[in-house]
């Protein structure tokens, strides 16, 4: 059967336990009489199409479940990964603090070239907040990473957080395309990235949390 | 194309509208947020025997997983044919498929061995856009 689409990534979220990846991915809420049969088991991975620039692109957006508490993550589990997701809670200093040995993590077992982004999630809690928003881009720019705060139980910034890691993600691609094929992939690239950028995801980047 | 036809399952009364020659001709959508499953066009239509569990489990009746039968299904061969989708942790070599918009579910299964996937089409909803 012909390919129906134009890129696929593999995306993992990784981070400490109890950061908030599994909310990320999952967002069902249920009542006290009735229990999800999926919420009892989990997600394993989820598959979402977005466009991107006219491209047709599928992600396959992983959890990791139970094997972060060890940090046992290795190369087995990064295989095929194009994009990591690293993150965060805002309310907990620890999980910050982690964010570079997560880094080295993936130095030492994903591909080189691997994108990443810099999630502060729980973004919704500003009482109990122990890592300043100054600080989370901070450490972006040391590692030269994107970064951005999000808040899995308002639904703030995650869908559009997923939309930048995959861009940049395909915006690699192309570059290394182009440096492989110079002349047939030049007339796709630059401008028409720009042009479809307004359209793009909307509302959820001014939320409360990039404004702080 | 004759001998196709001949192994295609017959097609139930209230069936009939939502399939053209075998495959879904609407898109396939979450029955309570709308979220696209699959795209016009993109999967089989396909009879089987299959226990599916109910997507709200009574609390009250612990243990046991409430199921009920289903033979009406979408065969899905390649899981990335799916536009929106998400699949559970593994139970006894199948993973279950839910929205992945609104996480209901489960719409469906997906085998491990065969890696195949079906939708059950009792449990999302069928229209042009
Ligand atoms: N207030 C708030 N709580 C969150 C958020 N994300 C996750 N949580 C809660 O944090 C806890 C741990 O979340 P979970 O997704 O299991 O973290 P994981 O261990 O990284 O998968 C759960 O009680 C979630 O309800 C968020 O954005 N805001
Ligand atoms: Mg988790
Ligand atoms: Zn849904």
């Amino acid at each position: 059967m012909a390919k129906t689409y134009d890129y696929l990534f593999k995306l993992l979220l990784i981070g400490d336990s109890g950061v908030g990846k599994t909310s990320i991915l999952f967002r069902f809420s249920e009542d006290a009489f009735n229990i999800s049969f999926i919420s009892t088991i989990g997600i394993d991975f989820k598959i979402r199409t977005i466009d991107l620039d006219g491209k047709k692109v599928k992600l396959q957006i992983w959890d990791t479940a139970g094997q972060e508490r060890f940090r046992t993550i290795t190369t087995a589990y990064y295989r095929g990964s194009m994009g990591i997701m690293l993150v965060y809670d805002v309310t907990n200093e620890k999980s910050f603090e982690n964010i570079k040995n997560w880094i080295r993590n993936i130095e030492e077992n994903a591909s080189a070239d691997v994108e990443k982004m810099i999630l502060g999630n729980k973004c919704d809690l500003e009482a109990k907040r122990q890592v300043s928003k100054e600080r989370g881009e901070q450490l972006a720019v040391e590692y030269q990473i994107k970064f951005i705060e999000t808040s899995a139980k308002d639904s703030l910034n995650v869908e559009s957080a997923f939309y930048t890691l995959a861009r940049d993600i395909k915006a690699k691609m192309e570059k290394k395309q182009e440096a492989s094929n110079p002349a047939g992939a030049r007339s796709g690239g630059g401008h028409q990235l720009r042009a479809n950028e307004q359209q793009r995801k909307p509302t959820s980047w001014l939320s409360r949390c990039s404004l702080l | 194309m004759s001998e196709v036809e001949h192994k295609e399952p017959p097609v139930a009364n209230e069936l009939k509208d939502y399939i053209e020659d075998g495959k879904n001709k609407m898109i396939v959508k979450c029955k309570f947020c709308g979220s696209k499953i699959l795209d016009k066009n993109s999967a089989t239509f396909i009879t089987l025997q299959e226990q599916l569990p109910l997507m709200l489990q009574d609390s009250k009746q612990e243990g046991e997983v409430q199921s009920e039968t289903i033979t009406d299904f979408y065969h899905v061969e390649n899981m990335f044919t799916f536009e929106n989708i998400g699949f559970t942790h593994t139970v006894a070599n199948y993973k279950y498929l839910s929205c992945a918009d609104c996480d209901a579910g489960p719409v469906g299964y997906y085998n491990m061995d065969t890696k195949h996937s079906y939708v059950a089409i009792s449990r999302i909803v069928q229209g042009d856009n």
